[in-house]
C-alpha cells in the first residue's frame, strides 16, 4: 500500500467521508444486523397474549401521551433495579409491544412491572393530578383522559392492522372488541394497560425468596 | 444466534480489527514524499504555513499498542467475537446472581434475628424499623403517605393513629399487606336522597359530632341496614374491615358532604396484595415499622 493511496484520501473529503462511514457502520452491522434479522425467533412465551382491546387503546394513548418520555419498561439485570421492580425484563415479553416501550428515560420510576402495585382509584387519582397522591410528584396531570372516548370502529381497524403485522388476534375476538370498549373512556382504557403490565408475563415465578425475586435470575439463561 | 450470525459478527470484528492494526503497522513506516526543504508540499493559509515531518509520538504508539492488546484480551476473556462466550464464563445474568447471592449473605444473619420476634416486637428494633422505613416508603407510601398518615383520597387509612379496620396485631398487620384489603362498601343512593341526608345526619350524631336530631331520628330504622357490616350500635366489624362509626377517624373524610357521598356512592378501597411482590421477610418488617407507627413509646430493645 502505497502513500499516494492514503494522500488522495486525506486530500478529498468525500473520499474520507466514505471510508469513515465504512468503518463506523462495521460496529452497526455487527451488533444490529443478527438481532434485527433475527427477531422472528423471538416468540410469545406462554401468558403473553396480544392486547385484549381496551389495553391495546390504553396502550396506544401511553404512546401518545407521550409516557415513554419519562418512564421505561425495562429493568435492567441490575440488582439494584430487580430489587425495586421485580424480575428483569426479556425481550419475549415485549413481542406485542408496536413499537416496543423499553427506553432508557427514567425521570419517572420503571414501569414494567407496575400492573398490581395500586389500585385501580390509585392510579385514576394519579393521572387526574398526581399531586393528589404523591405531592411531591412533578409529573404532568393527564385530565382529559377521563372524557375522551373509544371510537368502536377504530379499535377494530387497529386490531386488524396489528393481524397483517402478525398478531394472532381471530375474528371472534375483532367482532367483540366494540363491546369490551363500549362506555370506556381512554382513562379507563390507560389503567386497564398499566395493570396488566408485568403481571401475565413474569418470566419466573416472583418474590417468595429469602429476600426478592432477583435471586431467581440465575436460573434464567 | 445462529452460527451463520456468529460467523458474520467474528468476520466484522476481524475486519475491523485487521484493518486497523495493519494501519497501525504501517503508518509508522510508511515513505512519505518530502521536498528539498523537508515539507510535505502541504500548504495552508496561501503558502504562509507549511506542513512538516514529523514521526509519530512514542507515547501515541504505545497507547494505540495497548488499546489493540486491551481488544484482544477483552475479546478472549468476554463474550464478544460470535458466539465465543469468553475465557471467564461471564453473563450479567450470573453476575446479578452473584450479587443478589452477596446481598443476601449480607443481610441474612439481620434476617434470621427478626424471624424470632413477633411484629410486636420487632417493632422496637431500630435496626428493623429503619429497614422498614425504607420498605414503606418505596411501597407503601404512594398510598399511605411517607408520614403514614394515609389519604383520604383513596381511602389509604392513616396508621399512625391507632385505629384499626382490619385489626392492629402484628399477625393482622401482616395478613393486611401479604393479601391486601377491598373494601366492599355498597352504594345507597336507591335509598333515596333524602334517606341519604338522614342517614348522614344520623352516622354524624353517633360519634357526637353537631348534627340535626330530627333528622338523625328519623334515619334511626334505616340504619338497620347498615348494622349489618357497622354493627347494631356502630361500632364496626374488623373482619369485614366496616370502619368504627362512633370515633373521630374518617377513612373518607368526616364533613357532612363526604359522608353522603360515602352513603350515596359506597365506598370500595383496595389495597393490592403485595404477597407476590414482596417477599415474607419484608413484609415482617414493613409490619413492625407500621406497628411502631401507632406505637411510638415502645422504643428499645425486643
Amino acid at each position: 500500500m502505497a502513500y499516494k493511496h492514503f494522500e488522495a484520501i486525506e486530500k478529498h473529503a468525500g473520499l474520507l467521508g466514505i471510508g469513515i462511514a465504512i468503518m463506523v457502520s462495521l460496529g452497526g452491522l455487527a451488533e444490529i444486523t443478527p438481532l434485527f434479522m433475527e427477531a422472528h425467533s423471538v416468540k410469545a412465551p406462554p401468558g403473553v397474549h396480544p392486547y385484549e382491546p381496551l389495553r391495546l387503546i390504553g396502550k396506544d394513548v401511553y404512546v401518545r401521551e407521550g409516557c415513554y418520555l419519562c418512564h421505561s419498561q425495562m429493568i435492567r439485570a441490575l440488582r439494584f433495579e430487580t430489587e425495586r421492580y421485580g424480575h428483569f425484563s426479556t425481550a419475549e415479553e415485549s413481542v406485542y409491544d408496536r413499537p416496543f416501550q423499553w427506553g432508557s428515560k427514567r425521570t419517572g420510576p420503571d414501569l414494567a412491572r407496575v400492573g398490581g402495585k395500586y389500585s385501580d382509584e390509585w392510579q385514576r387519582l394519579h393521572l387526574m393530578d398526581p399531586r393528589q397522591v404523591v405531592p411531591q410528584s412533578n409529573m404532568p396531570a393527564y385530565p382529559w383522559l377521563a372524557h375522551n372516548t373509544i371510537s368502536a370502529e377504530d379499535v377494530q381497524a387497529r386490531m386488524r392492522t396489528l393481524r397483517k403485522l402478525g398478531d394472532p388476534y381471530t375474528d371472534a375476538q375483532i367482532a367483540a372488541a366494540p363491546e369490551a370498549v363500549k362506555g370506556k373512556t381512554e382513562m379507563d382504557a390507560l389503567i386497564a394497560y398499566l395493570q396488566g403490565l408485568g403481571i401475565a408475563n413474569e418470566p419466573a415465578p416472583p418474590a417468595g425468596k429469602a429476600t426478592d425475586s432477583g435471586a431467581v435470575a440465575g436460573a434464567t439463561p | 444466534m445462529s452460527t451463520g450470525w456468529s460467523l458474520w459478527v467474528m468476520f466484522l470484528v476481524v475486519l475491523n480489527l485487521g484493518i486497523t492494526f495493519a494501519l497501525f503497522l504501517w503508518a509508522p513506516r510508511a515513505k512519505i514524499p518530502t521536498r528539498p526543504d523537508g515539507t510535505t508540499g502541504h500548504v495552508w493559509a496561501h503558502g504562509t504555513i507549511l506542513e512538516g515531518l514529523k514521526n509519530l509520538p512514542m507515547w501515541w504508539i504505545v497507547f494505540s499498542g495497548a488499546m489493540f492488546a486491551a481488544a484482544f484480551i477483552y475479546l478472549f476473556l468476554f463474550p464478544g467475537f460470535g458466539n465465543h462466550k469468553g475465557a471467564l464464563g461471564w453473563t450479567s445474568h450470573g453476575q446479578l446472581a452473584r450479587e443478589v447471592a452477596a446481598n443476601e449473605a449480607k443481610l441474612d444473619p439481620l434476617l434470621d434475628r427478626f424471624r424470632l420476634y413477633t411484629v410486636e416486637q420487632l417493632a422496637g428494633d431500630p435496626q428493623a424499623r429503619q429497614m422498614g422505613k425504607v420498605l414503606f416508603e418505596d411501597n407503601c407510601a404512594a398510598c399511605h403517605q411517607r408520614s403514614g398518615t394515609g389519604n383520604i383520597l383513596v381511602g389509604a387509612p392513616n396508621l399512625t393513629d391507632g385505629d384499626w379496620l382490619y385489626g392492629g396485631t402484628g399477625k393482622d398487620i401482616t395478613t393486611s399487606i401479604h393479601d391486601g384489603r377491598s373494601g366492599v362498601m355498597p352504594p345507597w343512593a336507591s335509598l333515596g336522597a333524602d334517606n341519604v341526608k338522614n342517614l348522614t345526619q344520623y352516622v354524624l350524631s353517633l360519634s357526637g359530632a353537631p348534627h340535626d336530631a330530627a333528622k338523625a331520628a328519623a334515619a334511626k330504622p334505616l340504619f338497620a341496614t347498615c348494622a349489618a357490616c357497622h354493627g347494631a350500635e356502630g361500632k364496626g366489624n374488623p373482619a369485614l374491615g366496616a370502619p368504627n362509626l362512633t370515633d373521630h377517624v374518617w377513612l373518607y373524610g368526616g364533613t357532612p358532604t363526604e359522608i353522603e357521598q360515602t352513603i350515596s356512592n359506597g365506598r370500595q378501597g383496595h389495597m393490592p396484595p403485595w404477597g407476590a411482590r414482596l417477599s415474607e421477610d419484608q413484609i415482617h418488617v414493613i409490619a413492625a415499622y407500621v406497628y411502631h407507627l401507632s406505637h411510638p413509646a415502645d422504643e428499645g430493645q425486643p
